[in-house]
């Protein structure tokens, strides 16, 4: 009987109930979702890993033949024609090329024990594919570190096939024994593979890794070295057993910038903080503490609403409870009915929650796949998930249950018969009331309600700010994509960039042309930057300072990007050390631009021609407005496809932003819903009083549930702080860990529309609480025994 | 004010059983009387206030208050008649515990449009020192002086005042009906107090007693007494 009372009591909360299973729901399966997503990555990473031993540090080098270099060349190759670079040594000199590069590396072994490293070479090409411009990096296979792993097929064993990745095929409708047709030349995909030093496709300095247009690919060796593009390099090297990372950041990244050996060497980078090989750590890691703090805050507002529920149907039954323990009913006969039926409604929810977390851990986990370069391993369920999603929430809302209704029991039959004792005004209706002296009652009123259950205020507080927070941070990534990249190619008027090849002279330009030098391997203070010697007066490509067309000021000095200003600490007015090739620079820092593509920085060409060859009208670009023959340059790029696949993975992140959107409003609107309503139920007999006393109903709703209003857009305003702190951190632990800028930005209209969908959700949670203050009958006020 | 009923019935149906609370009433309140409906438990004392103050529709009937039909009215043109024309005060306090005296008081204040000022009506019910204090400061006498000024603050017209004195002892009840009796006087506010305490009929202009929802007698009190002269039965 004790059961079947409980029961009908509960039944007749039944949308709370249902509401509050949405968010329990949610609580577990946000973390089943995100654990096993992430999980199907990091198992099958972690083994692919160690399979194709993945680089522990990358080193990245000059292109430039330096003066050490050439001395060698000297003595060892003479080379036969004037070359300044590697890559053009290795066209026309290509045993000199690999002495070089061996002694470069001897030189790095040299200094430092207990590492190996080994050469990773790799080509760009550029190929049609259903009338869009796709590029392939081609990785010529390495023998120790960083080996190809093939997820599907085999390793191409004939000069006509080429393996590709898994994802670009699947995004291209691709498969093994179809054939792409590449510099002219048809090729059978023999395999689809990765390779462990790109586990994010970064193929250029922006920050695009969209894989439908751009793929890693591996052909034999000989074909590698037949296609005849100007060969990339860095090398990738591996600790040996006695080596820890603290002791190579003390012994190797703390001292190479002091060493002569070193002089060739303009970055080594560990591979978790290198974004192209190990952004995928942090992302693991990133992932399963989201999921967790995202679950963890559901589920304390699940846990609190749950202990406010209890609270109120107990009290609510205090008469019936007294009436047992007066007739001899033990404590435990009383509480079982109430606990049985907590864990009866809240174990499904968690269940149900933890089986759906299942099911989308798959799409979870394959939408990290369309960006990492990933083997995908099956989701295996585990015990340790089960108990945390499951077992752990339970736990928490039944001994909250049990200590809730055990404070009640605690009192004497007689206590419990007799009405409970009005509540008093508590310390912080006591202080507000003072604060809010001046108030019309009606307003303070909306104040004081609130503050009279402070717990069910934290409920709405917490969840009112998890919401925000998480709205105002997806808005923080509308346009990051445009910032990063789109909003470079707007402000210019280059549609294509023409690279020279090395052994003849670019055409001179015409009307709609200029003359560029793109060096990606220059030294600013140490640093590695991406220098472009552009024209002061160039027409289609200025620089901007915000809203200020600072292309002459290249006139006094260097220009750099906001990335790399912001990355690097650099500011105007700093001097700083130009290092390109053998030859430096001491140069200002005139200005700054807004564009957030990497470590880049513009000078004057005609500056940077007398640095290179002592003589002025050197250049090896061209950019222009028309379309360039390609039979004239060793590649032509055309702006156009890098917007394309920038507005691609634009769109990801708007859909990610979307999803964001959508589950903050469904949480955020249940958790006004129900405290509306219990508050409602809270104010019952005040309610019916006023409507007696002749307040209408929406000097009610104002009174009631206004506060709720007032205080969510409080929240919303205070979250924007908070957002923005959380971008900086964010931006600065990037910036830090991968010197990667992710230009999140918070606009005054994120303000107003978070503001604007939290008055929508208010008011689609008040809506059916609203329904039920005009529910109450005035009679109620005289039936009232005490509030 | 006066109130006017003409034929008033009101049945309540569960189920299929039909219970008629008030038979037929038919009855013509003055403006600024002080009158009693005395009757025991279940006699319709309460569906009467009910209906009267608007709180409650008739089944069938017409009630009139200063020429006016409400028993015609829609809940909006009701809450708006209240809210300018009526006070109530129930035998629970109904304070808002958050709230202060003076809060309290200007609860009823903040609807009316012609209000008296709060600490003229405090002072009027006697709690000037008791001003700044909470409702759990305030014995049950104190808290029901609250609820009397908070209605009488509204300068209401006609107060319905159900079991006011119903959980208090004799003298602090006394003290309450004297405060009601005085604002009566003093502001000729027509009074429409239920009780089911015969003596309090004493103080009265008018008694009407009602039995199982009629009006079994209505007669004026000739013999009026101060509340404090009341002999408690």
């Amino acid at each position: 009987m004790l059961f079947k009372n409980v029961f009908r009591t509960l039944k007749k909360q039944y949308t709370q109930l249902l509401l509050l299973g949405v968010i329990i729901t949610l609580s577990s399966f946000i973390y089943t979702a995100m654990d096993y997503g992430v999980g199907g990555i990091k198992v099958p990473a972690e083994e692919y890993f160690e399979v194709a031993n993945q680089e522990d540090f990358a080193i990245s080098m000059m292109d430039f033949m330096l003066e050490e270099d050439l001395m060698y060349s000297v003595l060892h190759c003479m080379p036969s024609e004037e070359v300044y670079t590697l890559s053009a040594l290795k066209d026309t000199n290509s045993s000199c090329y690999y002495k070089i590069m061996d002694h470069r590396m001897s030189l790095i072994t040299g200094t430092y024990s207990s590492i190996s490293i080994e050469l990773r070479e790799y080509k760009d090409i550029f190929y049609d594919l259903s009338g869009d411009t796709h590029k392939l990096r081609i990785l010529k296979e390495n023998e120790e570190i960083n080996l190809s792993f093939f997820t599907k097929g085999d390793a191409p064993s004939i000069d006509s096939e080429i393996a590709v990745g898994e994802t670009y095929a699947k995004l291209n409708n691709l498969d093994i024994g179809d054939t792409l047709t590449v510099e002219g030349k048809d090729y059978r995909i023999s395999g689809f593979v990765l390779f462990p030093d790109y586990s994010l496709a970064i193929l250029s300095s922006g920050l695009v890794f969209d894989n439908e247009t751009q793929s890693l690919a591996l052909f034999t060796d000989a074909e590698f070295e037949r296609i005849s593009v100007p060969v990339g390099f860095h090398i990738g090297g591996v600790f040996d057993n006695n080596l820890t990372v603290k002791e190579f950041e003390t012994k190797v990244l703390d001292n190479y910038k002091d060493s002569d050996n070193m002089y060739f060497v303009t970055s080594i980078l560990l591979t978790e903080h290198n974004m192209r090989s190990g952004a995928i750590y942090g992302e693991i890691e990133g992932g399963e503490a989201t999921g967790l703090m995202l679950s963890i805050l559901i589920a304390s507002i699940a846990i609190l609403i749950v202990g406010i529920m209890v609270s109120k149907i107990l009290q609510s039954q205090r008469g019936a409870i007294g009436i047992l323990k007066s007739m001899g009913y033990k404590n435990s006969e009383i509480t079982l009915p109430y606990v049985f039926f907590i864990a009866i409604l809240a174990f499904p929810a968690l269940v149900t929650g933890y089986f759906l977390g299942t099911l989308a851990a798959e799409p979870f986990k394959n939408a990290f796949l369309l960006f990492y370069l990933l083997p995908s391993g099956p989701i295996n369920q585990t015990i340790g998930t089960f108990f945390v999603a499951v077992i752990v929430p339970l736990t928490f809302i039944l001994i909250l249950g049990y200590y809730i209704i055990k404070r009640i029991l605690s009192q004497k039959p007689v206590v419990l018969l007799n009405p409970q004792v009005s509540s008093k005004a508590n310390f912080f209706t006591k202080i507000m009331g003072k604060y809010l002296k001046r108030l019309k009652i009606t307003r303070k009123l909306q104040h004081l309600l609130l503050y009279r259950n402070i717990t069910k205020f934290m409920v709405f507080l917490i969840g009112m700010f998890y919401a925000a927070f998480l709205i105002l941070f997806s808005f923080s990534m509308v346009g990051i994509m445009d910032r990063t990249i789109i909003d470079y190619y707007d402000n210019t008027d280059h549609n294509y960039i023409g690279y020279c090849k090395y052994d003849t002279v670019c055409d001179l330009p015409t009307g709609s042309q200029e003359t560029v030098i793109e060096l990606p391997s220059a030294l600013v203070d140490d640093e590695e930057t991406y220098l472009v010697g552009l024209k002061t007066d160039s027409k289609i490509h200025k620089l901007y300072d915000k809203n200020n067309d600072v292309t002459n000021e290249l006139e006094n000095g260097l220009i750099i990007t906001k990335s790399f200003s912001l990355v690097k600490g650099f500011k105007i007015g700093d001097t700083v050390l130009l290092e390109v090739g053998n030859n430096s620079l001491e140069i200002e820092i005139v200005s700054i631009t807004t564009e957030y593509s990497g470590n880049k920085a513009y000078i004057d060409i005609d500056s940077l021609s007398d640095l290179l060859t002592r003589s002025t009208g050197y250049y090896n670009t061209i950019y222009s407005e028309t379309e360039l023959s390609p039979d004239n340059y060793v590649i032509v790029i055309s702006t156009n496809d890098i917007v394309d696949q920038t507005q691609r993975m634009q769109t990801l992140f708007d859909m990610m932003m979307f999803v964001t959107i959508i589950v903050s409003i469904v949480i955020g609107a249940i958790v006004v819903y129900i405290l509306t309503v219990m508050t409602i139920e809270d104010n019952f007999y005040n309610i019916s009083l006023f409507k007696v006393i002749g307040y209408n109903d929406k000097e009610i709703d104002k009174m009631i549930i206004g506060g709720y209003l007032i205080y969510g857009i409080i929240i919303f305003i205070s979250a924007i702080p908070t957002a923005i702190l959380s971008f900086i951190g964010l931006q600065l632990l990037m910036a830090r860990m991968y010197n990667v800028v992710m230009p999140f930005e918070f606009s005054l209209w994120h303000g107003v529309v978070a503001i604007v969908i939290y008055i929508i959700l208010f008011y689609l949670g008040a809506y059916v609480a609203k329904r039920k203050l005009s529910r109450i009958s005035l009679q109620e006020a005289m039936k009232m025994y005490q509030i | 004010m006066s109130i006017k009923l003409e034929d008033v019935s009101k049945i309540y149906v569960m189920g299929e059983v039909e219970t008629h609370a008030v038979k037929k009433a038919t009855l013509e309140i003055k403006k600024g009387e002080f009158v009693v409906l005395l009757g025991p438990s279940g006699s319709g004392k309460s569906t009467m206030l009910n209906i009267c103050s608007g709180l409650d529709n008739p089944t069938s009937g017409v009630i009139t208050i200063d020429g006016e039909v409400i028993s015609d009215m829609n809940s909006k043109e009701l809450t708006k008649f209240r809210r300018d024309n009526l006070g109530f005060i129930f035998q629970q306090y109904n304070l808002l515990q958050t709230l202060n005296v003076k809060e309290n008081v200007e609860v009823g204040r903040e609807v009316s449009l012609l209000p008296f000022t709060v600490a003229e009506v405090i002072e009027q019910v006697g709690l000037t020192p008791q001003i700044d204090k909470y409702p759990f400061q305030l014995s049950g006498g104190e808290q029901q002086r609250v609820s009397i000024a908070r209605a009488v603050v509204k300068n209401p017209k006609i107060m319905f005042c159900d079991e006011p004195t119903g959980a208090l002892d004799e003298d602090t009840a006394k003290e309450v009906l004297g405060i009601l009796q005085k604002l009566n006087k003093m502001y000729e506010t027509t009074i429409i107090l239920i009780t089911h305490n015969p003596s309090i009929g004493s103080m009265a202009d008018r008694i009407i007693k009602l039995n199982s929802g009629e009006v079994v007698e209505d007669y004026q009190n000739k013999t009026k007494l101060d509340a404090s002269e009341i002999s408690w039965g």
